[in-house]
């Protein structure tokens, strides 16, 4: 798994499972497997979603063994959230487990309806009245140790209480982090690497040209005619966070997979 | 055990808006969903299943785009399914679509029992569940939350009332109606979400339930929309309040009262 | 039953059915028998209203006090709890015998059982949960208004050739009205269905047990906060004040995230859709994510320090101050009032 600062060349891809509803599930599967295994041969991280926004989708592990994916486990980071059955919790870190996978991204995550919510005596959460990361994190560090767990920093929040949280988090036994998308240089994520010089830190880069969509995650509307140059913006990015990681979410597969391809390429040979 | 699930396509958001010159509901863009309150009922019928074996059989009345809701109930794990369809049946209201489906179930023959949510969410009637049991002179329990006992033609639950629950024991065959404490419904794996895909689920026309036409669509239903209109709009006049703490709450809780809010 | 103009003349009156639980007439039952006399005002014609249950004392006496002209009372020992193979017998024949033109019952858990399944048996059109009925007062047609799609379009339904005509009411819709206790009335005892007839379900047992789940999607009243409430604390004093004004308690997503209040008090896109009657939102900003979760709440009271966010401008009411200071100074005001 690349998420060092010694290793700054690892890019996160995100890819996003099929969804539950999908209409044409079996060419949506050909395109998760044709990207999960370009990711692999590229030495990239493949970072897949657990039913991201609430929607409903398949997981990582069954559709890497139900369609057979040559899988490489240090390149493979599974998100998971709270909304589980303690038994679909299980099932998914003990099947992560048997492919090797090492590390796992534990967040609070988006819920709907038709998600059950960990209960916080099933997460070994007293105390709380909410299953949070905190408890996730802790509960993957207490029964499956194998797993280095990452976390969420979100440079939006009211920041006292997003570095408070953050410590919460790392006292559970989360070993890396990753931050809400950012198009500058960003104050808190600053700090985040001033405060702890040795945690990896993996910076999410937006891929999309529809800046807008950030709206709710920065927490003020952005137009919708914002322009928007993603690949310029990971440059200058990759120039002002050297020692870190990059996660690029909605990236373009066909259009942007060669440019992100290169620009690795070119860090490696200037390390 | 032979059970039938009743399931129905709603608009997956109930936030439809009147187009205000046509006055005719716009459902454009809305996207299509299994009834939240079905996948308790669901879940349910496969449990049932899980423990006393048997057969378990999504029945829906719709169009032919009501085949993916049949499909996620193929997903989560349902043997078969069937589809009601058909112009004939457009514009039923309850009583209507109880006895369209009343005879789908008739045609599948040996149903011991059939399941339902306690309620769609775009109409939230509660009536098609009863409904049917109506029409096919069999015991009811509405809002059950758990089954106790199943076997020797009889079946024991629990339903809920507003001041706790009775224990009522059915004859079979009979129909519940589910509410959502009843279990957690499941996700349906990969893998059987692509065997279901494959499974065919056969469109039944009213010829195929012998259904007489004379019942079924809007002119046999007993009940009309006559018109739809929206709500009163709200009031977006914000009376503010400030000032000291004990001021403040003397003018909100006088308000509040001369509203009529407490 | 379909019926064709000449057979239409002969259903006559509006019945209620009313609500009887644990030997209590539940006060549904009067807020029926309410909106059932204002229709009867304007048909001209007589309020009758159904009780069924067993050890009825002076139910009867106290529903013509509230408007019934006339109550069809049937006793027996199994109508203690709610069965409604053997209640649906009953009203079939008593529907046949007396022809209402309008039957109206209670969207309670026992009338949404009971009423569509005797709208199955005896062929009669059915409108739930209506929330405002008219008449027709030359040809009796009842026009029945209800919400649909989440309560963001009303409908109007009618039951032309059909009768009787049935609809039913949620608790406190309706008004009920001032008691007269010289009113006069007749009872009329009918028989219950005998003891061996085939088709009616054993009640096993009845459990009372006060509920303690959250339910915001029923709730009338909702305090909700946000994470300007700090913690768990924050919450508890959120509970106080829904307890005081007999409420239930939403969150924000931020504070369910902290961990600060359960899930299942989450409202907004991914939590929980509510529709009370008021909703008073505390140090919550209003993102689009709650809005959509409680926007068609009747009345929404905001309390906020800034006056500048969405749900302050949103608001109905719109309270600026510290929510520490002016919450406990609510429930002050509140107790002073009771004892005033």
């Amino acid at each position: 798994m690349i998420f060092t600062r010694s290793d700054p060349s690892g890019f996160h891809i995100e890819i996003i499972p099929p969804k539950q509803d999908s209409q044409k599930l079996e060419e949506d599967l050909d395109l998760f497997a044709s990207k999960f295994e370009r990711v692999m041969e590229s030495g990239f991280t493949a970072s897949i979603t657990d039913n991201a926004m609430g929607l409903l989708a398949f997981q990582g592990h069954e559709c890497i063994k139900e369609l057979g994916l040559r899988a490489r486990p240090d390149q493979i980071l599974i998100h998971l959230n709270t909304f589980h059955t303690k038994q679909n919790l299980d099932d998914i870190l003990e099947s992560c487990e048997k492919l090797g996978i090492n590390s796992i991204l534990a967040i609070s995550g988006d819920g709907s309806p038709r998600l059950p919510k960990l209960k916080p005596s099933e997460a070994e959460a007293d105390g709380t009245a909410s299953v949070t990361s905190v408890d996730l994190t802790r509960y993957i560090r207490k029964h499956y140790p194998s797993f280095a767990v990452g976390v969420a920093f979100n440079p939006y929040e009211p920041e006292e209480h997003e570095f408070e949280k953050l410590k919460r988090k790392l006292d559970a036994g989360a070993s890396f982090v990753i931050t809400q998308p950012i198009i500058e240089r960003n104050a808190a994520v600053d700090r985040l690497l001033a405060e702890y010089p040795d945690l990896p830190v993996i910076v999410e880069a937006w891929m999309s040209k529809k800046l807008f969509l950030l709206s709710d995650v920065v927490g003020y509307p952005i137009p919708e005619d914002a322009a928007f140059d993603p690949i310029g913006t990971l440059e200058t990015l990759l120039k002002l966070y050297p020692g870190c990681g990059f996660y690029l979410s909605l990236l373009g597969f066909k259009t942007q997979y060669s440019a992100i391809e290169e620009m690795a390429e070119e860090r490696r040979n200037s390390k | 055990m032979k059970i039938v699930v009743c399931v129905k396509q709603v608009p997956a958001t109930t936030d439809a808006k009147i187009d205000p010159e046509t006055k005719r509901i716009i459902r454009e863009g809305t996207k299509a969903v299994l009834n939240p309150f079905d996948l308790y009922a669901l879940e349910e019928a496969i449990r049932i299943r899980e423990w006393v074996g048997g057969e378990v059989i999504a029945l829906s009345m719709g169009p032919e785009s009501a085949k993916n809701v049949l499909t996620e109930a193929l997903s989560m794990g349902a043997d078969r399914a069937f589809l009601l369809c058909g112009r004939e049946f457009a514009g039923s209201d309850t009583w209507a679509t109880s006895y369209a489906l009343a005879k789908a179930i008739e045609t599948v023959g040996g149903v011991d029992l059939i399941l339902c949510g306690k309620q769609a969410i775009d109409g939230d009637t509660a009536q098609v569940g009863p409904g049917i049991a109506a029409k096919l002179n069999i015991m009811q329990a509405a809002n059950v939350m758990q089954v106790d006992e199943i076997g020797n033609g009889t079946l024991t639950v629990r339903r809920m009332n507003e001041r706790g629950y009775d224990i009522v024991r059915l004859q079979t065959p009979a129909l519940i109606t589910v509410v959502k404490d009843i279990n957690v419904p499941r996700i349906p794996t990969l893998r059987r979400a692509r065997e279901a895909r494959r499974i065919e689920i056969p469109l039944w026309t009213y010829k195929d339930i012998g259904a007489d036409p004379d019942k079924i669509g809007l002119a046999a239903s007993p009940t009309r929309v006559v018109r739809t209109e929206p709500p009163a709009i709200r009031n977006t006049d914000t009376l503010t309040i400030s000032g000291a703490p004990a001021d403040a709450a003397k003018l909100l809780v006088g308000e509040m009262l001369a509203r009529g809010l407490l | 039953m379909k019926v064709n103009e000449y057979e239409k003349k002969e259903y006559r009156n509006i019945w209620t059915i009313s609500e009887i639980l644990g030997g209590e007439v539940l006060p549904v039952s009067f807020e029926l028998l309410g909106i059932a006399r204002e229709l009867a005002a304007k048909r001209a014609c007589e309020v009758w209203t159904v009780v069924l249950g067993s050890g009825l004392g002076g139910a009867a006496e106290s529903l013509i006090s509230y408007g019934a002209d006339r109550v069809i009372l049937v006793e027996d020992p199994r109508l203690g709890a709610f069965n409604d193979e053997l209640e649906c017998h009953i009203l079939e024949r008593l529907t046949a015998k007396y022809r209402p033109e309008i039957m109206l019952g209670a969207a309670t858990n026992r009338g949404r059982a009971l009423i569509p399944r005797l709208a199955g048996k005896i062929e009669a059109g059915l409108t739930a949960d209506c929330t405002a009925l008219a008449i027709d007062p030359e040809t009796g047609e009842l026009l029945q208004t209800r919400p649909a799609f989440g309560g963001n379009i009303m409908a109007t339904i009618r039951s032309v050739e059909y009768r009787p005509q049935m609809a039913t009411v949620r608790p406190k819709v309706m008004r009920a009205p001032v008691p007269d206790l010289n009113r006069t009335g007749e009872i009329i005892r009918e028989e219950t269905v005998p003891e061996d007839a085939a088709g009616i379900k054993e009640i096993l047992r009845v459990v009372e047990r006060k509920e303690s789940s959250v339910n915001l999607s029923e709730a009338q009243i909702i305090v909700a906060g946000g994470r300007a409430m700090g913690g768990p604390a924050g919450f508890q004093l959120l509970e106080d004040f829904a307890k005081r004004i007999g409420g239930a308690v939403g969150a924000s997503r931020a504070a369910v995230d902290n961990g600060w209040i359960g899930y299942p008090h989450q409202v907004g896109q991914t939590g929980a859709t509510v529709q009370a009657d008021v909703y008073i939102a505390c140090g919550i900003s209003g993102q689009i994510q709650h809005l959509i979760g409680m926007q068609s709440c009747k009345t929404i009271i905001a309390i906020d320090v800034d006056d500048t966010t969405p749900m302050m401008k949103l608001a109905d009411i719109a309270v600026k101050g510290d929510l520490f200071e002016i919450i406990p100074s609510v429930i002050n005001e509140l107790d002073e009032r009771v004892r005033a």
